[in-house]
């Protein structure tokens, strides 16, 4: 049980900056998601976690201790590479016992932990096997086992299931998870793939061009995304975007949101957030918050046509295109509708998100 | 995957080149092996048999080259009288010491150029090899005149240093791709694992093996058929079994029975090496180059 602090790290390569004045801290036993595309830091991050890489500067403390100047060996951490890298000579047994054996263990102690963990990933009948007669699925088992056979400090996961077909990686995903809370270990998990980010961590912190865009709860980031950014990486299909405006209507408490023939009337929530903001901002809303019909139900209905219809089997989602814009709406399996047909779409006032059309912060 | 057989189809002319191929190949076959077999066949004859040849195109009289006593005499004298013990165990001695002395550091060597990223690392390199590139010949002068003021004419260290002096550029280039083929998150896994940078170097050795083995076997190949260094640099002290060879050839009396010996002594050892590891020097060659 270990807590992690990184506080104003910098990572520089040459003249560049890879991770900017990063700070966050992981609870011990808690699993943090580091989250965002490739090249924004999250690798970076963890391996300067891992002592694999120099820290610029800033400093990284395990239970208040700073670890800047200890290599790997001294961190007390289990680290997963994306690519396995798995001993290809050693057996998966022995692959498992390296680190024990590096640490001076007993034999018997050694075999002990190593049936533990196999036994726990099932992967006992391997044991013998070297990882070149493996699957993809197995070697990552193997590659996980090896991590937990020590009770480290702290697991580091950097893309540990990126290489998994779809399938196995969405079981992989509860696998994980249930074993991270079983062994009650502090974990820091790198990933780009924001279902993994969003369906195993306690917490995410979302990461672009090497600057913490945003750390919380996978529903905080979902649903109080803080800047534009983070709600367009967060979320499947994704969220859409407009320029909109924000005008009074009659009364000054009277707002709504405009986009071409778009109008959404603000709820109270909204309302008190936007003082004074007024004029020309982003409009965010997610496909699900947006519900289509074909014959107008009520006044607050956007007519419009139907761009193309995605069938995906449990849900189908429409584009819809009206005067000002487009926008992709989720709606149920049973929905029928050609293309360029008319439809009315509205949007739930509760779900919207606005954004400052100059930094890309949520407004609110 | 698909079969990656090559598919042909039978044509004439594919038929003719098939039989042209055999011809060839059967032709390839009498030429090399030839030698070696009167190598072998004239090594344990006496010198007058050995002689004994039937008249030109006089096919029937074939059976002469096989109608002798086989005799180890000139074995015997190579061992006794010409002193050949201490040739064998100099070319032995120079051609391991300097396999082990160019594996040690050339992969060391292999293993900092693959994995550190300093300055002019790309020219440190060409540099490495272009030391291969002048002839031996070009060099021996005054290699001489240094392994001279060094005291190292004559000598099995002599002999040692001048092949490393060769096979270390060889080693680092071809070890330099093999270390380069084994994935850099091995050794920090081995970190993580607990180990420190050179235990980590020492863990992915066996992945290196075949390249450190078919380049052991090149380089004792290049130091065990050497002539040119060990007449010069070895001259005196230090002979090995190729100069020792020549030196049975005398102005008045070449000597065809113990040079014959002399050349299967020569022969034999690498050919069994060849055996041995045949398969290992192939996979170790290829791999290098196409394991992804």
């Amino acid at each position: 049980m270990t807590k992690v602090v990184v506080s104003e790290v910098w990572k520089m390569y040459g003249k560049v900056p890879a991770v900017r004045d990063l700070s966050f801290s992981c609870e011990s036993g808690e699993f943090l998601c580091v989250l965002g595309p490739s090249g924004c830091g999250k690798s970076s991050t963890l391996r300067m976690l891992a002592g694999l890489e120099h820290i610029s500067a800033g400093e990284i403390t395990f239970d208040g201790k700073r670890i800047n100047e200890l290599p790997p060996k001294d961190r007390d951490i289990a680290m997963v590479f994306e690519n396995y890298a798995l001993y290809p000579h050693k057996t998966v047994g022995d692959n498992m016992a390296n680190a024990l054996k590096l640490r001076g263990m007993p034999a018997a102690e050694i075999k002990t932990r190593v049936d533990r963990a196999a036994a726990m990933l099932q992967i006992g009948h391997l044991l013998d096997r070297r990882p070149m007669e493996l699957s993809g699925g197995q070697k990552q088992r193997v590659a996980i086992g090896r991590a937990i056979v020590r009770s480290p400090k702290v697991f580091l996961f950097d893309e540990p299931i990126g290489h998994l077909d779809a399938k196995l990686r969405g079981h992989m995903r509860g696998e994980l998870k249930r074993l991270q809370r079983e062994l009650a270990t502090t974990t820091i998990y790198v990933t780009h793939d924001q279902l993994e980010a969003l369906s195993m961590a306690d917490r995410i912190a979302v990461m672009n061009e090497g600057v913490l865009q945003q750390i919380g709860t996978p529903q905080d980031i979902y649903n109080h995304p803080a800047n534009e950014w983070v709600a367009s990486f967060v979320g499947e299909p994704p969220m859409n975007f407009l320029d909109a405006e924000v005008v009074t209507t009659g009364s000054e408490t009277d707002l709504e949101v405009r986009c071409g023939a778009l109008r959404v009337r603000l709820s109270d929530a909204h309302r008190h957030r936007l003082e004074g903001v007024r004029g020309g901002m982003r409009l965010g809303i997610r496909p699900e918050a947006l519900q289509v019909a074909g014959a107008a139900p009520g006044a607050d209905w956007t007519a419009g046509t139907i761009y193309a219809v995605e069938p995906l089997g449990g849900d189908t989602l429409v584009e819809v295109a009206f005067q000002g814009g487009r926008v992709l709406a989720k709606t149920g399996a049973d929905f029928r509708g050609e293309m360029d047909a008319p439809i009315f779409v509205t949007v739930d006032s509760t779900k919207l998100h606005l954004f400052d059309a100059s930094n890309g912060r949520a407004l609110t | 995957m698909a079969s990656r057989d090559i598919v042909t189809y039978r044509t004439p002319a594919s038929v003719l080149a098939g039989i042209a191929s055999a011809v060839f190949v059967v032709l390839f076959l009498i030429w090399t092996v030839l030698p070696i077999f009167i190598m072998f066949v004239s090594s344990i004859k006496d010198l007058l048999e050995a002689f004994k040849l039937p008249a030109v195109g006089d096919w029937s009289g074939i059976g002469v080259f096989f109608d002798f006593t086989p005799t180890f005499k000139h074995y015997v004298d190579l061992f006794t009288q010409e002193n050949f013990g201490t040739y064998f165990f100099n070319s032995v001695a120079s051609a391991l010491g300097s396999a082990a002395i160019s594996v040690v550091l050339g992969s060391m060597a292999a293993y900092a150029l693959s994995r550190a990223e300093f300055r002019g690392k790309k020219d440190l390199f060409f540099w490495i090899i272009s030391t291969r590139m002048a002839p031996v010949v070009a060099v021996m002068v005054p290699l001489f005149a240094i392994f001279r003021y060094g005291g190292l004419v004559g000598t099995t260290p002599g002999l040692i240093i001048a092949y490393t002096t060769f096979n270390l550029p060889f080693a680092i280039w071809i070890l330099k791709g093999f270390f380069d083929n084994v994935p850099y998150e091995i050794e920090e896994a081995s970190m993580v694992d607990g180990s420190t940078r050179l235990q980590a170097f020492k863990a992915i050795i066996p992945l290196v093996s075949p390249g450190i083995g078919a380049f052991l076997v090149l380089c004792v190949l290049f130091a065990w058929n050497d002539f040119l260094f060990a007449s010069i640099i070895g001259s005196g002290g230090a002979k090995t079994l190729p100069v020792a060879t020549s030196g049975l050839v005398q102005p008045q009396n070449i000597q065809w029975g113990k040079i014959m010996a002399a050349g299967v002594v020569t022969t034999l050892p690498m050919m069994l090496l060849g055996l041995v590891i045949r398969r290992y020097l192939v996979t170790g060659l290829t791999m290098g180059a196409v394991r992804g």
